[in-house]
């Protein structure tokens, strides 16, 4: 699904904020990208949802070259992709009900479908209350599952989550975790990066490690290995395919 | 919840395109101007520079009142006679006074005043008359009968009116330019302003084509609004020109009438002002993008 090869990326003239980094995730894994604040997950995960491309190394992703990819060809990649941004970016002018109808009506959806699937969405991650309301009358708890339900409403082949459950208490955290391993179960392969350990340790994936613009990959359930240098061919992981989480109420997209 | 979202905020929080349909007024109300005074001097010089084409003047400046009577029987007897030449005829007293009028004064043409005859002849349309020929045969009765085929007057007066029509040509070039580099500055703007929202939609899967949509819609709203903003102001003031040149100018110059056919063509201008605007932002938005990663 994504395969990186020695890959650097660097903003403008400055120095490398990721160096050498090469790994491949399966389709359908799950994978926390963890790592000290500053260690380069937003970053990495820009590579991955094509906001940025690398200074040098191969990416594949998709079966297909993404470092050389033709401007045109990058929506067609990109709506495979859901992302929740660490800043949200939703649309303040927008209702909650259209930003995460947006990835929908984007790729063509028809309006009284898109309606139903958004609004049963935004009720099961608790905004049922708020589907009008416009972002800048959002608490950040509550625009941060309207990113997601924005990130998710298409049930994309991808998904990247920055900080996903920053903003949200413990139970809303829980809550949405269900969600991403549903999603995850049912194909997506999903990347979340956090600095929440207790989330990392109540579901058991495998971890890529940033420090410094350096990654390592730690087995699920294992701790931060003391070597820095290991062999990129056993740099495989495998596919999340544990379930400690019975069915979660979300199963609008079961028509699919 | 609508068929389409409209991702761009409205005009009215779009602080840098706000004011463009009143600048496009202005560009449409100027270009409007130009066209229809082009027009009407077209149309109004264009009747009397018709009339005047198939006439020729003859003055007989002979002193002796009765040598000069001679010579006019003479000459319209010659003309009748001359194949091209349709009509000829002698401008009575009351005529040539209503002519000199204006240089001397109501009254003032009296009697013992030397007055020339002056002969109107009108020439056929069908045959081509050969003036030369006409020259030689008045110069054979007198010295003293000039012919005018107002050839002379008639170029520089055409001449003129070329000039003004370039000169209307140019300034609405001019006004077109302006208005393509105001529709950029604006396209440019609004999607400065809307920067963010932009990057989303790409990370959304949006293609430019459809980022350029909005802009060309937006921008083809301004035109229209505009074009008609700028074409009824132009109607006004051109309708109160003619009526207040009308008693101004009474009995001085001859206003020319208001080609309605042609004015109606001026309807097309606000379309015109939004099919350019909305192509000009159309351009500068895939071309803004298309600089982008
Ligand atoms: N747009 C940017 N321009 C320049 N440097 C940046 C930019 N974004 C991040 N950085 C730098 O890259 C490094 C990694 O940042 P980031 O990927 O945001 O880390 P993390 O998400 O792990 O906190 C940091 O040193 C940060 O200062
Ligand atoms: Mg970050």
């Amino acid at each position: 699904m994504i395969h990186f090869e020695n890959v650097g990326m660097r903003y403008g003239m400055g120095s490398e904020v990721l160096k050498d980094i090469s790994f491949n995730l399966k389709p359908g894994s799950l994978h926390f990208l963890t790592g000290p604040s500053g260690a380069g997950k937003t970053s990495l995960l820009k590579l991955m949802y094509l906001a940025h491309r690398p200074s040098r190394g191969k990416i594949t992703m998709f079966r297909e070259d993404m470092a050389g990819a033709a401007r045109k060809d990058l929506p067609k990649f990109r709506r495979k992709i859901g992302v929740v941004f660490q800043d949200f970016r939703l649309l303040d002018h927008l209702t909650a009900v259209e930003n995460v109808a947006l990835p929908l009506w984007i790729a063509g959806g028809k309006g009284a479908v898109i309606e139903e699937h958004v609004e049963e969405l935004l009720t099961w991650v608790g905004l049922k209350g708020r589907m009008k309301a416009r972002p800048p009358t959002l608490s950040g708890g509550e625009k941060q599952r309207v990113a997601i339900a924005r990130a998710v409403i298409k049930r994309p082949d991808l998904l990247l989550a920055d900080e996903p459950t920053g903003n949200v208490d413990p139970a809303i955290a829980k809550r949405i975790m269900h969600l991403f391993v549903e999603l995850n179960k049912l194909g997506t392969t999903t990347v979340i990066a956090t600095h929440d350990m207790g989330l990392v340790e109540e579901v058991k994936a495998d971890r890529l490690h940033l420090s410094d613009g350096i990654l390592q990959l730690i087995k699920a359930g294992q701790s931060l290995p003391e070597t820095t240098s290991f062999d990129p061919a056993e740099f495989e992981t495998t596919s999340l395919d544990q379930n400690e989480y019975g069915p979660l109420g979300y199963d609008g997209e079961d028509d699919q | 919840m609508t068929k389409a979202i409209h991702f761009l905020p409205d005009e009215e929080t779009h602080e840098a395109t706000r004011l463009l349909p009143y600048v496009m007024a202005v560009m449409v109300y100027l270009s409007a101007l130009a066209l229809m005074g082009s027009m009407m001097l077209n149309k109004g010089f264009g009747d009397m520079t018709e009339s005047l084409s198939n006439r020729l003047t003859i003055q007989i400046t002979t002193a002796d009142a009765e040598m000069r009577n001679a010579q006019v029987d003479e000459v319209t007897a010659l003309l009748r006679k001359t194949p091209g030449i349709d009509y000829v005829r002698k401008l009575n007293d009351v005529e040539i006074e209503k002519l000199l009028e204006p240089w001397l004064g109501k009254g003032n043409v009296t009697d013992d005043l030397p007055v020339p005859a002056i002969l109107d002849v009108t020439v056929s349309r069908d045959l081509t008359l050969n003036l030369d020929a006409v020259r030689g045969m008045l110069a054979q009765v007198s010295d003293n009968i000039h012919l005018d085929d107002h050839q002379q007057w008639l170029g520089r007066f055409l001449r003129l009116m070329d000039m003004v029509e370039y000169t209307a040509l140019g300034i609405l070039l001019l006004v077109v330019l302006a208005t393509i580099c105001i529709v950029i500055f604006g396209t440019k703007a609004g999607m400065a302003e809307n920067r963010e929202i932009i990057a989303v939609m790409h990370h959304l899967g949006a293609q430019d084509s459809m980022i350029a949509r909005a802009y060309q819609s937006r921008f083809m709203k301004y035109g229209l609004k505009g074009g008609i903003i700028g074409l009824v102001l132009a109607f006004i003031t051109l309708v109160s020109l003619i009526y207040l040149s009308r008693d101004l100018a009474e009995g001085l110059v001859r206003i020319p009438e208001l080609p309605v056919v042609e004015i109606a063509v001026l309807l097309v201008i606000p379309f015109l002002a939004a099919l350019i605007s909305m192509l000009t932002a159309r351009y500068t938005v895939l071309q803004g993008l298309g600089r982008m990663v």
